[in-house]
């Protein structure tokens, strides 16, 4: 049996309810609890009091990809572990997302050397990747703002303030 | 129990195999300052007596650290080196000997260390030593279908 | 069991924990054989986090490797920099100045309070109690605000280098440190009644996850593993080095080898490394913090050489052969958490998951450090 790779685009579209989809989808975006080195610590710290990412509506971390819609790959992607996370995504239900936190996660981060043989450089490599959040490991202000730069692309406008440089 | 005493139970099984023709490495027992090298005595041993060894080690409650290998390509030989440490003193042990580089293959210790079992593994995964009588040598840091072994000077590009 | 349920007819089954598993602190996976909730076999494989940190450190000169050397165990990174920069000092025969020892000791036991105060949040995760962990974060937000200010990175430290340390630290530091160290102390009772005398978490803890002296000395296991079952091995009083030899500190050890003894070591860790920092910094000299003649290439003459240090988690420990050119021959990194979970296969037979995860939780694993 052939796998499905083509997913049926609706035929109606309702432009108002449309938004009002996105806009929920943005604020209650549930991460997955995919940590694979240092930077889930990171991740930890940005789900902790301190920084506190429920105040943007990603507190509900499932570690089922089944219940989440996010999927935040921190840390390096082994070759070991490349078929995990093409079935984790696999795994998860439409609309689902990825962010890419920490070098690793973007491009093999320090782990890319010639004559390296057990890292993939880049989840983008096993599956598609809407946000990069670069940094090793990146600050959880950093991991914030890759999620508001997501609820940016989920609504088409950014309802948070820039972060001034002052 | 003091150093000096294990000096004469290493001696013992050194002197012991002085005598074997094909051995290719000269049996030693060598006191060394801790503040200088990390460790108070290195014993070289015949790959015959790994097991021997070992045996002293865990007789003497000596804990198996780690077991290390080196690849010496220059001189086509693979160096595996157990370290062992008391919990009573801090005192260091370290264990060597060397195989042959196209087939190293030496006993396994995981009988009288359970934990050596792990080490060997990983040994085995970097450099492709066989342990002989091991259990289960299979690949443990690398994926399970892999043939190729990284720590070895000639390894990939 | 009752007669009819011995006589039932019972198949074990093969699940598997992990990789993705919210309790196994990294991508550990455990092929665990079940007979109903009991354990069979667990057998762990690991090699999912493997990133070729000893190859790394053939390739790489001997100042370069030193950022590998903070995401190995990332948790308590300062202490695997410190016996990787120790080793390579051992060998070439550098001194490092007083202050620049008194330095590293300080950071270095800041870290490892933190990663105690984040294996406690995490440990309690685990066995189902969210609270804990927001308030052990907070006060290791703390730590790494001191942290940041000196060494610039808030995880992954890379702070020392060969001779000393590249930054020195200020008055700020000096008194932020003292009100921190005032403040975890007096919060220290607040997580005894929150956690320890929490009945759910004594009935999870209490003779739960039993591993002998013997056990330990057989794999290899060190650390509050082996401090929570009676033996008294601290690398920092065995095998003394830095300036720990002039500090005044106990070793916390607990004879019943169960899950609360190994919590109760990590949670008087924290007191007495508190009691660590607070003597340093009295005693802070001042005084250059690098060696002078340090080369810029460091090339150390040829042997081999052994450093271990007292990590959070165990005893590090590092071992370096140099062939005199600027990069290692070999780099042997021994880590405490790959002896650490040799042991769950032979401990972890018989017992329910859910109290086979509470054992694996004790042994405070970071399972990149496993895998390097």
């Amino acid at each position: 049996m052939e796998k499905q790779t083509e997913i049926p685009s609706g035929l109606v579209h309702f432009a108002a309810l449309d938004k009002m989809l996105n806009l929920a989808r943005a604020n209650s975006l549930w991460p997955m609890t995919f940590g694979l080195a240092c930077c889930a610590i990171e991740m930890m710290a940005t789900g902790a009091s301190r920084f506190d990412m429920a105040r943007f509506g990603c507190e509900v971390f499932r570690p089922s990809p089944r219940q989440c819609d996010l999927m935040i790959v921190c840390g390096t992607v082994n070759k070991k572990m490349a078929p995990a996370v093409i079935t984790l995504y696999d795994q998860m239900p439409e609309p689902k997302w990825v962010l890419a936190l920490g070098n690793c996660a973007i491009s093999g981060g320090p782990f890319k050397f010639p004559g390296q043989y057990a890292v993939v450089e880049g989840v983008d490599k096993l599956i598609p990747v809407d946000i990069y959040v670069p940094g090793c490991p990146p600050r959880p202000e950093a991991l914030i703002e890759g999620i508001l730069k997501l609820e940016e692309k989920l609504t088409g406008w950014r309802r948070w303030p820039v972060a001034s440089a002052s | 129990m003091p150093i000096s005493t294990l000096k004469i139970k290493f001696a013992n099984i050194a002197v012991r195999t002085a005598a074997t023709p094909d051995s290719p490495v000269t049996p030693l027992v060598i006191e060394t300052q801790h503040a200088t090298k990390g460790y108070d005595l290195d014993v070289t041993v015949p790959v015959e007596r790994v097991v021997d060894a070992a045996r002293i080690m865990d007789e003497t409650a000596f804990m198996l650290e780690a077991i290390s290998g080196v690849d010496w390509i220059a001189e086509q030989q693979v160096e595996v080196v157990y370290d062992y440490t008391t919990v009573i003193s801090g005192a260091r042990v370290v264990v060597r000997t060397r195989v042959p580089r196209m087939t190293p293959e030496l006993p396994t210790i995981s009988d009288i260390y359970p934990g050596a079992n792990w080490h060997e593994r990983e040994a085995h995964d970097f450099f492709g030593i066989v342990f002989t009588g091991h259990p289960e040598l299979i690949p443990l840091l690398l994926p399970e279908d892999a043939d190729f072994h990284p720590l070895r000077k000639d390894f990939g590009a | 069991m009752s007669i009819e349920a011995q006589t039932l007819h019972r198949e074990t089954f093969i699940l598997n924990l992990g990789p993705q598993h919210p309790a196994t602190h990294g991508v550990l996976r455990i092929k665990l054989t079940l007979d109903g909730e009991y354990i069979e076999n667990a057998e762990p494989v690991i090699g999912y986090g493997h990133r070729m940190h000893e190859k790394m450190g053939e390739n790489r000169t001997y100042a370069k490797f030193l950022p590998n050397t903070a995401r190995m165990d990332y948790v308590a990174a300062m202490f695997n920099t410190h016996g990787y920069v120790c080793a390579i000092e051992r060998l070439a025969g550098i001194t490092v100045p007083e202050r620049a020892d008194f330095i590293r000791v300080i950071t270095a036991e800041l870290n490892r309070v933190a990663s105690h105060l984040l294996w406690v949040g995490a440990f309690l995760i685990d066995l189902g109690g969210f609270t804990p962990l927001l308030y052990t974060f907070d006060d290791r937000e703390q730590i790494l605000d001191l942290l940041e200010a000196v060494t610039g990175a808030r995880l992954t430290f890379c702070y020392y280098r060969f001779g000393g340390v590249c930054n020195d630290i200020d008055d700020d530091f000096i008194a932020g440190t003292r009100k921190f160290v005032a403040r975890l102390r007096s919060r220290m009772a607040m997580y005894h009644a929150l956690i320890t005398k929490n009945v759910i978490f004594r009935r999870r803890c209490e003779n739960i996850g039993p591993i002998s002296a013997e056990i330990c000395r057989k794999y290899g296991a060190t650390g509050p593993v082996i401090r929570g079952s009676g033996v008294a091995y601290d690398v920092r009083k065995a095998e003394p080095y830095s300036i720990y030899p002039r500090l005044d500190f106990n070793v916390p050890v607990y004879d019943q080898g169960d899950c609360m003894a190994r919590y109760l070591v990590r949670m008087d860790e924290i007191v007495e490394s508190l009691r660590i920092v607070e003597q340093a910094l009295e005693r802070l000299p001042s005084g250059p913090i690098m060696a002078e003649k340090v080369p810029r290439i460091l090339k150390p003459p040829k042997g081999d050489c052994y450093f271990n240090v007292e990590s959070a988690r165990g005893s590090f420990g590092v071992r370096v052969i140099s062939d005199g050119t600027d990069k290692a021959y070999r780099l042997k990194l021994r880590s405490p958490c790959f002896s650490n979970l040799s042991i769950f296969q032979e401990c972890s037979r018989g017992m329910l998951l859910a109290d086979a995860l509470a054992l694996l939780g004790t042994l405070d694993l970071v399972i990149p450090d496993i895998d390097r």
